[in-house]
Formats: C-alpha cells, structure tokens, sequence
C-alpha cells in the first residue's frame, strides 16, 4: 500500500507543480507528503482509516439499508443478532441503526467544536505571539488560568446554564479547549519570531501585521491541523461525558447520549450501551492516533521514536 | 526559591479570584433572571427562601455590588444553600468530600506509579513489540470514556464472573455496623472497580508524559557517561534517568487532579459510589445553581492548593529552584 501511495504522490506532485499554480502546488504536494507519511505510519494509518471510515458512514448513512433509528417497535430488548444485529432497546429501535447514525451527531459536533476551538486559539496565540507586550501579559495570564481550572466543571457549570441543545455544547466544548491551541500556537510564533528571515523581513520595515500574516500564519497552519485533529477526540469524549450526565441534546441522539440511556438498563441489556461506546471509543481512539502520527510528522525529531 | 514560591502563589490567587469572578459571571450573564437563577425555576421555593436569597446574595442590587457581595460571602466559607436539599452548600460538599477522595487518592497515586514505570520500560526499549504494546495500551485507556470502562467492567467482573460487588459503598447487611472489620473490607470491595477504572484512565497521561521524557533523557552525555563507567542498564535508568524524568510527572500530578476530579464525579454516577458525583447530578438535574456554583469552586480550589503542594515539593526537588 505504502508503495502504491508513493508512487501516486510523485505523479500527482510533478503535474500539479509543472501545470498548477505554485501556491495551490504547494498545498496539494504538501498534503500529499504528509498523507504518504500516514500510510507508512502504522497507528497514523489505523487513525486513517477508522476516521475516513466513520466520516463515509456518516456522510453516506441516510442511503444505507438500515431501519429507521427512530422507529419504535413492538420488540423491546431483544438481544444481539439475528434481523437487529446490534438488539433493539427499550422502545424497540434498531441499536445499529441508531448507532450509526449517531455518528454523524457526534462526528459533526466533535468537528465543528475542535475546528472553533482551534480558530479562536490560533488567532488568539498569533495575537499574543507577535504583538507580544501588554496583549502578550493579559493573554498567558489567562491561559494561565484556564490550565489551573477544571474544565469539566466549567463547562459543566456553562452547560446547564444554558439549554441542552447541539449548539450550545459545541460553544461550550470550544469555550472550554481553546487555551491548550493558544499556548502552543503562542509558544511557536515566539521560536517563529526569532527565525533569521522573520527578523529580515522586519530590517526591510515590514509591519507586524505584515510580518504575522505573511511569515507567521503559513508556518502555523500545520502546527494548527494537528491540534484541531487531537481537539476532535477531546471534544468527542467532553460531549460524551456531559450527554452522559444529561446535558446532552434529547433531539440528535450522540453516543454519549445513548449510553447515558441505557447505563439504568446495563443489568438488563448491556448491548444498549455497550455498542455506542465501543464506537465512540474506537474513533477518539482513531482522531488520537491519527494526532499523534501528524505530530510526529510535523517534528521529525521525533520520528524515529 | 522563595520568590520562585511566591510568585506561584501570587498567581494562584489570581486563579481564584478569576473563578469566582467566572462563577459570578457565567450565572449573571446567562439570559433570564438571576433572582430565579438563585431561587430556583421550579417554583416549588418558599417565599421565605426567596426573600432570603434576594437580601443575601444582593439580587436587587447592581452588578459590580451583587459580585463584591458574592466575593465577601465565599471568602467567608458561606456558598450559600442549595434549594434541592435545604442545606448549606458547604456542608452538603464538605460531607461527600472524603468518599470521594477515598477513590480519587488511590487511583492518582497508583495511576502516577503504574505510568511512569510502563514508561520507563516503553522508553527504554522504544520500537519493540513491548513498547508498542504498551504505547497502544496506554493510547486505548487515554481514549476510552471512563463511565463506559465502568460500566463494561460491572459487567464483565460484577455480573459475569461475581467477583466484586457492582455498586454502592456498603452492602445492605452490613449497613451501620461501623467499626468492624467486615464493614472496612466490604467498604475496600466496593472500592475496586471505582478505583481501577479511575487508574486507568489517569494513568496514560503520566506514561505519555514520562516515556517521552525518558527518551530524551536518554541521549543525553550524562547516560553516556554512565554507561562509559560500566553502570549496569537497569541502574542507570531507574536511579538516574527516572529520578530525572520524575520532575515534570509530578507538575502533572497537581495539573491533573481536576480532571482525575471530574473522572471522579462521572464515574460516581455509575458505581453509585456516594461522594460528590451524585450530589453534582442532583445539582444538574434539579437546575440547583448555588450547589453547583459551589462545587466548581471547591474542586478548582483543591486543584489551586494541590498545585501550591506540589510547587513546594518540586521547588525542593529540583536543585536549580532550590538554590536559585
């Protein structure tokens, strides 16, 4: 496989950057390194496929022959196999049904969080990198005081002020994670600052702003890409966790939400809540991995770990 | 050292005061009134409790009064009292406390323990089928949901195999009978499952944390050195290497204490394990604000004072702080 993708890299690179124009060359070829990285990468792999898997299920679900995850039945608890492979629950809806919907709750809440999260981060760490000064002060104080706060609790506190609905836990999630993004992206603009073609740009009299969206911004994005797929698998589990204590969103059913229902039944019929947590596990175990791989690969230094 | 200490615990307070300037905000801010916010929306409060909460939290004052009124008030230990259960919210906290550290202790100090030697044995032999093992060992357990790993463990070691007992603290027969030792080794049963699921998801934190470390430690001049000098591998790693690589395992031990905390509290719920978890999940269920407001700001400040322990024992350890 490894070879394969090697091989359709070098194409892909040499058409791109012979016919396309040099920026979208570069992005395309960039990507394309870093995809070669992943197949290669054993657990970047794993990652790989068990998030572009779960994404085609979600994205694909409502063609799939499957009934509906909503449709009561007159054949509650049965047990896994036969016609629902999964059992049914309490009211007789199919568990593979609904866990496979559930997917898309819980990837799109988990993406639109992280992606948030890591927005505010990144421009809130560039911010405080570049101007530096009082902002700079005023910014790591409060992340400070963000690292020092339980987050679980402070969400918890936003989230049952706030009703229980999708929007209002991704705001919550994203309130909640960006200050991890704004102290690494911080910390990178400071080492960025002190490159020598930062500091030449800034001896031909290039603004700040000049000099962050220009130098700074290409050199981050990456850094940002790979914290945004780590933030996907926190994200994940905060949601799961506060829809497992009842804040979750009763409408769109995540994992987190059914396990919260069928944890009073584990005695009963386990598989309610056993199957939606074995998905939600194995995908934050995928973002993990798959975080982890685009870690490394962004420092070389630790790729030969 | 002194002023190092100092300054971290200037910065403590601040950490403080901005939670409480937090936990005001987040109530005051929220859309609806306030008044019912403290009073409760479910109606069912007394017009005395209503009155009550109206002259002592201030609510028909301004703002900035309403936030030094609140300020006074929690610095003199008074959380105000929580319309579900009629009580002072300190005293509903202060009473679960010690359950809960009761599986919260354990699970850190065998959590810490557990990571950083898996880590040290990872890192030491990294890209063997061991370390990668165990690195996906650790990466499943970092993953997993915490009251999901509970609930699976009820199952398989509670309801398959009826070696331990599921849930609760104490078992019926036993209830009252404090001070023999049946009631202690029954209270240490109940506790397994709780702390093992509580360890295992504290300790992938350490084992990332310490392996990296460890590997850089590694190639360092002083192992060289060492090595050089005929010390044997085990030597070098566990006296040398792992007191190194101890240092920033042990600034996590006090950064991770809110979420071992939160794990905590979730994983309450599904044990039945009677600490702060079900007081937190009546607090939810019941939209009781004060409690909740209360419970946020013990817990931080716990993880404010442990994170001050900690600096004081790290600042001894570490040579550069102490004679700094």
């Amino acid at each position: 496989m490894g070879k394969t993708v090697t091989r359709v890299t070098k194409v892909v690179q040499t058409q791109v950057l012979m016919n396309g124009t040099r920026r979208v060359g570069r992005i395309i070829s960039s990507l394309l390194n870093a995809i070669n990285y992943l197949v290669r990468d054993k657990s970047g792999l794993f990652g790989l496929t068990i998030v572009v898997a779960t994404g085609v299920i979600a994205l694909t679900i409502h063609m799939w022959p499957l009934p509906n995850p909503d449709a009561m039945d007159y054949t509650p608890f049965l047990s896994p196999g036969g016609e629902h492979l999964f059992g049914t629950d309490r009211y007789g809806r199919d568990v593979l049904s609904r866990v496979l919907w559930g997917a898309r709750v819980s990837i799109s809440v988990g993406l639109a969080a992280a992606f948030s999260a890591s927005l505010i981060g990144t421009i809130i760490g560039m911010i405080a990198g570049t101007y530096g000064g009082l902002v700079d002060t005023v910014v790591s104080r409060i992340i400070e005081i963000f690292m020092m706060i339980p987050t679980f609790f402070l969400a918890l506190l936003i989230a049952v002020i706030m009703r229980p609905n999708v929007y209002n836990l991704i705001f919550v999630v994203a309130v909640t994670s960006w200050p991890t993004v704004a102290r690494v992206i911080r910390a990178q603009v400071l080492s960025l600052k002190e490159r020598l073609y930062v500091e030449v740009s800034q001896a031909f009299g290039a603004s700040k702003r000049f000099i962050m969206v220009k130098h700074i911004m290409p050199a981050i994005v990456p850094l940002t890409l790979s914290y945004t797929v780590l933030l996907v698998s926190n994200a994940m589990l905060l949601e799961a966790g506060l829809s497992y204590l009842g804040l979750g969103d009763p409408n769109y059913p995540s994992w987190g939400r059914m396990i919260y229902e069928g944890q009073q039944l584990i005695f009963r019929a386990y598989w309610i809540s056993l199957f939606p947590g074995l998905f939600l596990t194995i995908n934050v175990l995928g973002w993990n991995f798959l975080g982890d791989a685009l870690t490394r690969y962004l420092n070389p230094r630790r790729r030969a770990y | 050292m002194k002023t190092y200490l100092l300054n971290r615990i200037l910065g403590s307070f601040l950490v403080l005061i901005s939670v409480l300037v937090i936990n005001f905000l987040v109530v005051n801010l929220a859309p609806g009134n306030p008044v019912i916010f403290m009073g409760g929306e479910t109606g069912l409060v007394s017009k005395e409790y209503m009155d009550y909460m109206m002259k002592k939290w201030g609510l028909d004052k301004p703002v900035h009064e309403r936030l030094l009124l609140y300020m006074y008030n929690v610095l003199q230990g008074d959380l105000g009292i929580s319309y579900r259960y009629l009580e002072p919210v300190s005293k509903l906290i202060l009473e679960r406390i010690p359950t809960t550290l009761m599986i919260t202790v354990p699970s850190i100090i065998l959590g810490f323990i557990i990571g950083t030697l898996l880590a040290t044995i990872s890192a030491n032999r990294a890209g063997s089928i061991l370390d990668s093992f165990l690195s996906t060992f650790a990466m499943v357990f970092h993953s997993v949901p915490l009251f999901w790993l509970g609930i699976v463990l009820i199952n398989v070691f509670s309801v398959n195999l009826k070696l331990v007992p599921a849930t609760g603290m104490v078992s019926a027969q036993l209830m009252g009978k404090t001070g023999s030792f049946e009631y202690y080794l029954d209270i240490v049963k109940h506790a397994i499952l709780p702390i093992t699921t509580l360890t295992l998801g504290v300790f992938p934190a350490y084992f990332r944390l310490t392996k990296s470390v460890v590997m850089d430690q590694l190639t360092e001049d002083y192992v060289l050195t060492l090595q050089a000098m005929g010390l044997p591998k085990f030597k070098i790693l566990y006296k040398h290497v792992l007191r190194n690589a101890l240092l920033p395992a042990i600034t996590l031990l006090g950064l991770q204490l809110g979420f071992a905390f939160a794990g905590a509290a979730i994983i309450e719920n599904v044990f039945a394990w009677p600490g702060i978890g079900g007081l937190m999940l009546n607090a939810i269920s019941a939209r009781d604000y004060p409690l909740i407001m209360g419970i946020f700001l013990f817990v931080t400040t716990m993880v404010i004072v442990a994170n001050i322990l900690v600096d004081i024992v790290y600042s001894y350890l570490d040579p550069r702080i102490r004679r700094g």
